[in-house]
């Protein structure tokens, strides 16, 4: 396959054989299955075996039963709520980073990066091994003389899953917003300074509105990749921390219902979709400094 | 003012430390409790030991995770990087037709959540019965990292000057003459780096193969299941080479990436 060939007035027989090569594993591997998980969506289960005759019954559920909207709306706001605390978080620290000089401002950047790449999985397990109701948290926090007993605040329950998906995601907070105000011209600043304006003026009236793309694409990034995780409401979530990747995960395993876990899976994509949207529209409106 | 710029100068400097130990904190308490033995629920902490980094390399299970995920990482990495790489230059080629809907089919598992990304996967392994194994697994995780390996060949491959290849063609070479003596040397650092993130990517996968997986487990997998159970010494030894390795990995591919300014634009 790589032995492309780069001549541009190649028989047309060729390019056509080229192209069906370049396309084949794509779509084999991504257009069909992605195909094949929308259809399913309108499949449904019956003893164990799915029947494949179309119909609406599975999203009839999702919205017609007293359990899933909730669970649903509950995640979306766990999910923004993780985004707003993960910006609020990344933009200081973002902002700090701008008034480094030289090769500090970069190293910092790369040392907030790393847990980036770090295992998922370690990361959860870690956070998790602070929170326990006999974790560091708890025991410091006893040790220090501000609580007497262990506080259940932070153990297997929503709040577990806030602050773990917090910690995870912060570093894709930051990137950026770090990119969207190092992208702001000093020339401006200057301005600003120049007519008159203090430090406090010129960063309400400059450079943040113009850093607001960068948050709002982070608030989005963070969004979307919260929304879609299973691993952390199930590690750190217990019984109550039940969200909706974790209903979808469950109809591929201990529920087998493979046709209503692709329509609420289906409900995730709209809502990643819509996420994805907004960034984009606010990156191309006031982004392109 | 000059005070007020001082104390927001401070509270910068504190939220910045703060995050900070939110990142770095958390995985502290593995790594040191690796070196101690754990006595019913609390950590004796009266003598460091290494004793649970020796029974890691007598858990059959974890060894036999661990070969598992070398195998995949490996598997994912030379499909990803000649899919990778042909599609790229596919992209560049005047005679591509519908490269931006191929481009866009590309980035799609790795825009979308890894649920939905092994989902659709699953799926379709049942449908073409093709049974779950290792090489699901291998397929799962080059789609998810296929689009990284493009973009970073790509970017070096545009950055290249055009002259480069008519110059190759004016002297005579063939297609594959200037691909193999003019683009594969110029792309090689693109390449390694692209190889080293790909793996490190694979190592850490844990969503899609937990869908995809049949009765094999990766390391990740593995020590997933291994921490449903609870807090450990060997789950924290292993917590700690984990983490020491894929650092490793990281800082070097890196290295090789960062004069070609992909890191940043390849993840983001």
């Amino acid at each position: 396959m790589t032995t492309t060939d780069f001549n541009s007035d190649v028989g047309g027989r060729r390019s056509w054989l080229l192209g069906v090569a370049a396309f084949f594993g794509p779509v084999l591997f991504i257009l069909v299955p992605i195909c094949l998980f929308l259809s399913y969506s309108f499949f449904s289960v019956e003893q164990g075996a799915i029947v494949y005759t179309p119909s609406l019954g599975n999203y009839i559920r999702f919205f017609a039963d007293p359990i899933f909207v909730p669970i649903f709306w509950r995640t979306c706001l766990l999910c923004l709520a993780v985004a707003a605390v993960c910006v609020l978080l990344a933009f200081p620290v973002a902002y700090f980073l701008t008034t480094l000089r030289g090769r500090w401002r970069y190293v910092l950047l790369v040392l907030l990066l790393v847990p980036l790449l770090m295992s998922y999985v370690i990361k959860i397990y870690a956070v998790r091994s602070i929170l326990g109701g006999n974790g560091l948290l708890n025991r410091t926090l006893i040790g220090v003389g501000i609580i007497d007993e262990p506080s259940m605040l932070f153990v297997f329950n929503l709040n577990a899953v806030l602050l773990t998906l917090t910690v995870l995601l912060i570093p894709f907070a930051v990137l950026p917003i770090f990119l969207s105000l190092e992208r702001i011209p000093q020339s401006l600043r200057q301005a600003s300074a120049d007519l008159g304006a203090s430090g406090t003026q010129t960063f309400w009236r400059i450079t943040l509105p113009l850093s607001l793309p960068g948050a709002v694409s982070a608030a989005s990034f963070v969004f979307v990749l919260a929304i879609g995780d299973f691993l952390t409401p199930q590690m750190v979530g217990g019984q109550s921390g039940f969200t909706f990747g974790r209903i979808i995960y469950s109809q591929f395993g201990t529920a087998f219902n493979w046709p209503f876990g692709a329509a609420l899976s289906v409900i995730l994509v709209a809502v990643v979709l819509v996420a994805i949207g907004i960034a984009g529209r606010f990156g191309r409106h006031k982004g392109t400094f | 003012m000059c005070a007020a710029d001082r104390t927001s100068t401070a509270l910068l400097i504190a939220l910045t430390i703060l995050v900070f130990i939110l990142l770095y904190g958390p995985l502290m308490v593995p790594i040191i409790s690796s070196f101690f033995t754990i006595n019913r629920g609390a950590v004796d902490w009266s003598q460091p030991t290494t004793s649970a980094y020796a029974a890691l390399l007598r858990n059959e299970s974890v060894l036999d995770a661990l070969r598992t995920t070398l195998i995949v990482g490996a598997g994912a990495v030379i499909l990803s990087l000649v899919i990778g790489a042909a599609l790229a230059l596919y992209y560049v080629s005047p005679a591509a037709k519908g490269r931006e809907f191929l481009q866009f089919l590309i980035f799609v598992p790795f825009l979308m959540p890894p649920i939905i990304t092994g989902l659709a996967l699953l799926i379709f392994f049942r449908e073409v019965a093709i049974d779950r194994s290792i090489a699901t697994i291998v397929i799962g995780h080059t789609v998810f990292v296929l689009a990284l390996v493009y973009r970073t060949i790509l970017t070096r491959l545009q950055s290249l000057p055009p002259s480069l290849v008519e110059a190759s063609y004016d002297l005579g070479a063939t297609g594959w003459q200037t691909f193999r003596r003019i683009l594969l040397p110029n792309l090689s650092s693109a390449l390694v780096g692209a190889a080293i993130l790909a793996f490190a990517l694979s190592f850490d996968e844990t969503m899609i193969t937990l869908l995809v997986t049949g009765t094999q487990s990766t390391l990740p997998v593995r020590l997933w299941a291994m921490m449903r159970l609870g807090f450990t010494p060997d789950i924290n030894a292993l917590v700690a080479l984990i983490l020491v390795f894929t650092t490793a990995l990281c800082l070097l591919a890196v290295r090789f990436l960062v004069r070609s300014d992909t890191v940043l634009s390849g993840q983001a």
